[in-house]
């Protein structure tokens, strides 16, 4: 690596070294208790998936260029240059690790491993070493947003095709548009994802609920985060943010992807409207008495998967549950709790990799299999599109039968249409 | 040999001493002068109030105790003892009529408290060449429990020859004599201090005491003042 590369990586190492990133750096003592944490470690059982031996790959290049010692006597913390071979140590590590957090829960010091990874990938992405699909997509995303008026009217076109299939599922008064668009003043502004699963469901429980919603042009995915662009994840999420405040909307609700919800909820800074997952909204639904649900749908058993970053990491913990209380009498919880939760094994960008890192998470997912197969529910729900997919190839994978199945799809599933 | 010995019980304890203080101080100005994270670090669920919590975590460790008991016994048995043997040595500087509701003299815990930390400092030791705690350590990580196991040993040996063997020719006040003029900055060396039996013993304690304040600010030692507040950013 040259000296102007190497310099320029350097830079972009210094932009990410807030307070936060500091703690993370200067503390590990390397105890050795995120060991249990990871589930690439428990399903693997090799060093490099420990927690901390993914910190000390990002930390020894900090102690080399941001310490002094790292000068005086490198050795003394294994200090090491960065190099081509140190990208490749920090893609191992950035793309091993799905960013799921569970071991801040165990580290006496709470030391974020995402956080840290995240120096990982914009190191990659500086080095043009990032996987390029990501990039890619993160890059369409920006530009859909940038010149809009190209896609839109194929957009309503697709949109239109899908409205009789909401109608099916929840049935309306003649006239009313069974998925509205570009509403200005709507209560609530839907940001699906790419698919008609993302849409025809929610689309459906709207109606039943009479909300005042309408629909966004934008997919909620924000590739800018899986790749961890910072410019590029802002420059995704903006296009959603002024969306909402060109519609004057008064709530935002993020469909069943983790990523999406949490950067939106945690990212968008203060706005005039609230950010809301769709799990949130349904729950409230069914609070509010605004829709029903028929408990007898499902058999054999439902269980829930909490995606990370909905539940861990953002918190959306209770409403999946409430939710699960009205759809069946016969609900498992897996152990250990949400809070401890194993991760999918598909988060951080490894799904939308695609096959390319198919074997890997087959193989470092195997303690997330044990864990919803030792509940014998037939029925595996799940809140997130990449947890699904995840979830849905460790079934074909390990042949464990069960089905997996959005919350929303079975709440539309569920609806009860009144006489 | 009266050379080396001033050397290491005044001018480098004085330098040790600024190291610690100044190098601390600029490690932590440096932190806290850096941009704030601009989203929430928490992890969820929330369970009762933010801070107590975080001082919960920070004081009693409580997922190395549901996740690694053992280790736990040994994590609070040091900490325990280190606070201790701190308030032992400030005792050698005066004596605080709070302390003394347990009367004793100093040290608090007859010498046990040294034993301890030495049994709990050779265990983080031993812990660190069992896979898979050695492949993540690094070489601080055995000199820093060297350089304390050394320094806590031959501090204790002191204690433990006064205390159990009846060792006694250096008394407390000596210790007190010899700081306090540190303190003051005109320091004196009482001769008991230099020429005692043990005397040698009490100057390789101040050496490798001071050699471990001066690493501590540039080593994981920072995680005395830095585990609160990320324990807080956690608990968010």
């Amino acid at each position: 690596m040259d000296q102007k590369t190497r310099d320029a990586l350097l830079k972009l190492f210094q932009s990410k070294l807030n307070e936060a990133m500091r703690f993370y750096l200067e503390t590990c003592t390397r105890c050795g208790m995120c060991t249990d944490a990871c589930h690439v470690h428990a399903s693997m059982g090799q060093v490099k998936y420990i927690a901390a031996y993914r910190h000390e790959i990002v930390r020894r290049i900090y102690k080399k260029y941001f310490k002094a010692r790292g000068k005086l006597w490198p050795s003394l913390g294994e200090a090491k240059e960065l190099s081509e071979m140190a990208l490749e140590e920090l893609y191992e590590a950035a793309y091993s690790c799905t960013g799921c957090r569970r071991c801040m829960v165990y580290c006496p010091f709470g030391i974020d491993t995402q956080m840290l990874m995240s120096i990982a990938k914009l190191l990659l992405i500086g080095a043009k070493a990032e996987p390029e699909i990501l990039t890619m997509l993160a890059d369409t995303s920006i530009e859909k947003g940038k010149s809009f008026d190209l896609f839109k009217e194929n957009f309503l076109a697709g949109i239109r095709h899908l409205e009789a299939e909401v109608v099916a599922k929840w049935k309306m008064e003649a006239g009313k548009t069974a998925i509205p668009v570009d509403v200005k003043g709507a209560d609530l502004l839907y940001v699906a994802l790419a698919g008609a699963h993302s849409i025809i469901p929610a689309a459906a429980i709207f109606n039943a609920a009479g909300e005042n919603w309408t629909l966004s042009f934008f997919e909620a995915v924000n590739f800018g985060a899986f790749v961890g662009d910072p410019t590029r994840t802002k420059l995704i999420l903006d296009r959603i943010i002024n969306e909402a405040n060109r519609l004057k909307v008064k709530e935002v609700c993020i469909c069943e992807c983790g990523t999406a919800f949490r950067v939106m909820k945690q990212l968008s800074g203060k706005q005039s409207f609230k950010v809301s997952s769709i799990t949130d909204v349904h729950a409230r639904y069914l609070k509010e008495g605004r829709i029903q649900l028929d408990k007898t749908r499902f058999s054999g058993g439902v269980t829930y998967h909490d995606p990370c970053q909905m539940a861990r990491n953002a918190g959306v913990i209770d409403a999946p549950r409430y939710i699960l209380q009205h759809l069946t009498d016969d609900y498992r919880e897996m152990t250990p709790d949400p809070r401890y939760n194993w991760c999918c094994g598909g988060g951080g960008g490894l799904v939308a990799l695609g096959e390319e890192t198919l074997d890997f998470r087959m193989k470092s997912s195997r303690v997330k299999v044990d864990q919803y197969k030792a509940t014998g529910a037939k029925i595996l729900a799940t809140a997130c599109e990449n947890c699904h997919t995840q979830l849905s190839n460790l079934n074909d994978h390990y042949k464990t039968g069960v089905s997996v199945r959005f919350l929303s799809s079975m709440v539309a599933d569920a609806l009860v249409q009144p006489g | 040999m009266e050379t080396l010995y001033y050397f290491i019980l005044v001018p480098m304890v004085y330098l040790s001493a600024a190291i610690f203080i100044i190098g601390s101080g600029a490690r932590l100005a440096k932190i806290y002068r850096a941009p704030k994270h601009p989203t929430t670090l928490q992890i969820f669920p929330e369970k009762g109030p933010k801070w107590l919590l975080a001082l919960v975590d920070t004081f009693l460790f409580p997922t190395v105790r549901k996740h690694k008991p053992v280790f736990w016994i040994f994590l609070m048995l040091f900490h325990i003892a280190l606070a201790l043997l701190i308030i032992g040595h400030l005792e050698l500087f005066r004596e605080f009529s709070l302390l003394q509701i347990i009367p004793h003299n100093v040290f608090l815990g007859g010498g046990y408290v040294g034993l301890v930390l030495s049994v709990c400092l050779l265990f983080f030791l031993f812990r660190r060449f069992l896979s898979p705690v050695r492949e993540l350590s690094v070489p601080e990580d055995y000199y820093l429990l060297i350089l304390l196991f050394l320094t806590v040993v031959f501090g204790s040996q002191m204690d433990w020859a006064r205390t159990w063997y009846g060792y006694g020719t250096v008394a407390a006040e000596d210790y007190r004599t010899y700081l306090l003029s540190l303190l003051y900055l005109e320091p004196e060396l009482p001769e008991s201090l230099m020429y005692s039996g043990h005397s040698f013993m009490m100057l390789l304690h101040v050496f490798f005491a001071n050699l471990f304040l001066m690493f501590f600010p540039f080593s994981q030692s920072m995680h005395s003042f830095l585990s609160l507040p990320m324990n807080k950013l956690r608990r968010g």
